[in-house]
């Protein structure tokens, strides 16, 4: 065999070699983003925090565009130099193969949240969006944020020639937080004024008349504007106080707030309340405070002290309702883990959801009945209110069918105030007569609220339903899964990604009256074809453990009832994300949405990869 | 210069005719093929009656973008059959967004495949949007009529890039660029590559 014929017949080998790696290589999908790029973040003892990037062969990370970003300062890295990668369609770059570790000066905060986003490709064939993750620095514990530039509608300019900016997009929660503060804390405000027009406001408005009609007879409106004010700044300090925590800590204090000791303090709190309502006792400020406000600004002090504690508490805990778009705020908040910014934030929001308290109070007095037996007549009902807020409160720790009971009680207990059971006599007064006929209503529908339970209903609107069917009716909730640890989640979204559906995420608690209320519209009939189309994965974080606060970390979730939908391959919908309580319309639309778009995996079934044959 | 071979088919801009490819469902899988291939929005090139059907999805600073885009022109010129859709999907830096704009609006003065060219035609992946403009300018396009085409149509464009995106997502793309050449899918080729794609395109659509 000649040499020559032997060079020839290598050149040709590899040739065929080449072409069959090449189709090989081009055959194949380009892996999604985090399985091509792996990043871990660990810290050694007394070391500086590191960010560990595995990278698959023939794929590669740009080395200007890797950041981190705390709040909305850059943290500064020490990236190594890397592999120089010059083409003319590139420019000059440095890019990172295999593994790189990129250690944090050691000056960068040692808790809170950072922003780490990096860019790369797979080598002679697609380049991929940027991808954020966020950094729980305490915990090292990685979640997405967002991948992609999440661009909007912002219209460029073209007199953007002169450097005049062409508005470029940024996602909403940075450029909310970022931009300059009296923007933030106007937006705040405006925020907390809509808020104030749902119910979630109205059981203040109990609490506000009842601490002014216990100031007694000489309630001018001045009086009430201070008092309301005070009640009011206290409620937004109470925010505030919220806000800085989020930011310092991006961790849901809901769930704290909700905790059934938490909740079991505040009822305690509204019984006394109630009691003294009730002229049990006069609730005073120890003496020696009273002394030194009264001192300070010459006025009655006791009210107004207990004003101030009446607000602070009262935001903290009668507004869970607020739950929602409050939650949607921290979550801006904490992201930027600028606690001054987040406070102010937070407070605006609540001086916003009080505007309407302090018009109230100050003007609304007036309607409030000066003194007589009426002023008697009217603490008792805000007693009975304090005490309904109580039973809420309670029940929110309790399992579901408590309701009945408790709720079926308390109507009985107000028939009897109305004087459902006094006898009646022909000159008795038409006002007590319709007194009387209220009370047997409530009578009736109390005790109704009581068989019910006894005959195991829940739905405290139709508690005697089970008499209908056999059995009570039970709720048809669709087939779910519950997990309660990252680990029973990971593996019902393995086995959920092995149907290939999309997959419905619900995040519940126990005490989340909201997602009991959603679980009924998940069991609407409409709604029985859509959900039959996904998987539906519960995660209940009833329990505040590392469990749930990692299941809500994972998702970047600050507390339920929030639900999302992931595609077929596990990462989630852009735009499926419902925080607080859900419309049957509006989620089957989502669904449906989610179903068509979703179910598609990122596999080769249309438009399978090509490759030469 | 790959604008060349593009300059004679500014016409087709106008006309997006429904080609109903056999052996593609109309709907798989939930996403909805025919509003990929004629979205009545989206610019299109080469031979509107063509019998294979290319859509690009790229970023005006995605690197193999550019190196492909060439290859594919020339592919598209010398096939003349080929029936090409641009779907601007810009993911990779913010002024890729404005880049897309640029060109969108280029599109209602019917000079789309000349901004899309000038755009292709810098190199570098970190292009900012003024060195967009100044070529888009360089390349005969109308500044005034492009200022008050973004103006009025801004918010039509959008939409068009939202569903770009939507579409691209729904067929679980994960990047830039990626082609889809009648039944198949691909990211990078060559001109040899687009070619071979186009030949196994067409034996398929035979064979149905």
């Amino acid at each position: 065999m000649s040499g020559k014929f032997f060079l020839y017949r290598m050149i040709l080998a590899l040739g065929v070699l080449a072409t069959l790696l090449g189709a090989v290589a081009r055959a194949q999908t380009p892996l999604p983003m985090d399985a091509a790029f792996r990043l871990a973040a660990h810290r050694d003892a007394g070391g500086p925090l590191r960010l560990e990037w595995q990278i698959e062969p023939g794929y590669y990370l740009y080395r200007d565009r890797i950041s981190v970003a705390g709040g909305d300062r850059p943290v500064a890295i020490t990236a190594p130099p890397g592999e120089s990668k010059d083409d003319p369609n590139f420019g000059p770059s440095e890019i990172y193969r295999d593994r790189v570790s990129i250690p944090l000066e050691t000056s960068a905060p040692r808790s809170g949240v950072v922003r780490v986003t990096y860019q790369g490709c797979a080598e002679d064939s697609i380049c991929y969006p940027p991808v954020t993750k966020a950094l729980d620095l305490a915990t090292l514990a990685l979640t997405d944020v967002e991948t992609g530039l999440g661009f909007r509608t912002q219209t460029a300019s073209v007199a953007a020639v002169a450097p005049a900016g062409t508005g470029l997009p940024t996602p909403p929660a940075s450029s909310l937080m970022t931009g300059s503060l009296a923007l933030t804390l106007a937006s705040f405000l405006g925020f907390g004024l809509l808020l104030s027009l749902t119910p979630c406001v109205f059981p203040m408005i109990p609490i506000l008349s009842g601490m002014l009609a216990r100031a007694g007879e000489n309630l001018s409106a001045r009086r009430g504007f201070v008092l309301s004010t005070v009640y009011v700044g206290a409620m937004a300090l109470a925010y505030g106080v919220l806000g800085l925590a989020a930011a310092w800590s991006g961790q849901n204090l809901q769930v704290v707030l909700q905790a059934p000791w938490a909740l079991g303090l505040m009822a305690a709190v509204f019984v006394i309340l109630a009691l003294s309502m009730f002229g049990l006792f006069e609730l005073q400020v120890p003496a020696r405070w009273a002394g030194w406000i009264a001192r300070r600004n010459g006025t009655r002090a006791g009210s107004v002290a207990g004003a101030a504690g009446l607000g602070f508490g009262s935001a903290l805990i009668v507004g869970p309702c607020v739950t929602p778009p409050l939650a949607a705020a921290l979550l801006y908040v904490a992201q930027t883990g600028d606690g001054l910014r987040g406070a102010a934030a937070l407070f605006a929001l609540g001086l916003g959801m009080g505007l309407p308290l302090i018009v109230f109070g100050t003007f609304g007095s007036r309607v409030l009945p000066k003194s007589g037996p009426w002023l008697m007549r009217v603490k008792q009902a805000f007693g009975v209110v304090f005490l309904g807020l109580a039973a809420v409160l309670l029940l929110r720790a309790l399992p579901e069918e408590f309701a009945l009971p408790v709720w079926g009680a308390g109507a009985l207990g107000v028939a009897v105030f109305l004087g459902a059971f006094d006898g009646l006599t022909a000159a008795t007064g038409w006002v007590r007569r319709l007194e009387k006929t209220a009370g047997l209503a409530l009578a009736i529908y109390g005790a109704a609220l009581i068989v019910g339970f006894a005959g195991g209903g829940t739905d405290p609107l139709r508690p005697l339903a089970f008499l209908g069917g056999a059995g009570p009716v039970v709720a048809v909730v669709p087939q779910t899964l519950t997990v309660r640890s990252e680990a029973a989640l990971d593996q019902a979204l393995a086995a959920a990604k092995a149907e290939g559906r999309p997959i419905l995420v619900s995040f519940t608690a126990d005490w989340c009256t909201v997602c009991k209320s959603n679980d009924r519209v998940l069991a609407e009939p409409g709604l029985a074809a859509p959900l039959s189309g996904v998987t539906f994965i519960k995660a209940d974080v009833t329990r505040n453990g590392e469990d749930s606060r990692r299941l809500m970390q994972r998702f970047g979730v600050v507390g339920p009832p929030t639900m999302f939908l992931l595609n077929a391959a596990g990462s989630e919908l852009a735009g499926s994300r419902m925080i607080g309580a859900i419309a049957g319309n509006d989620f089957a639309q989502r669904l449906e949405h989610a179903v068509s778009t979703g179910s598609q995996a990122p596999t080769d079934s249309i438009f399978p990869e090509w490759s030469p044959s | 210069m790959n604008r060349r071979f593009f300059l004679g088919t500014a016409a087709s801009l106008l006309a997006s005719s429904a080609i109903v490819l056999d052996g593609l469902p109309a709907i798989a899988k939930g996403v909805d093929v025919n509003a990929v291939l004629n979205d009545p929005e989206a610019p299109t090139g080469g031979n509107p009656r063509g019998d294979v059907t290319i859509v690009a999805f790229f970023d005006y600073n995605c690197p193999y973008c550019k190196t492909s885009a060439a290859d594919l022109a020339r592919v598209v010129k010398e096939d003349g059959k080929i029936r090409l859709v641009y779907k601007d999907w810009p993911i990779l830096t913010e002024s890729s967004v404005q880049g897309a704009q640029f060109a969108l609006a280029a599109n209602y003065q019917g000079k789309y495949e000349t901004a899309h060219h000038a755009l292709m035609g810098i190199s570098g992946r970190g292009v900012t949007g003024d060195t967009m403009l100044e070529a888009i300018q360089a390349s005969g396009v109308d500044m005034k009529r492009l200022q008050a085409d973004l103006t009025a149509h801004g918010p039509k464009i959008s939409a068009l890039m939202q569903r770009n995106l939507a579409q691209a997502e729904g067929l679980g793309m994960n990047g830039t660029p990626t082609y889809l050449i009648g039944p198949f899918r691909a990211s990078t080729l060559d001109y040899d590559g687009f070619k071979e794609a186009v030949a196994e395109a067409r034996r398929r659509q035979a064979a149905n």
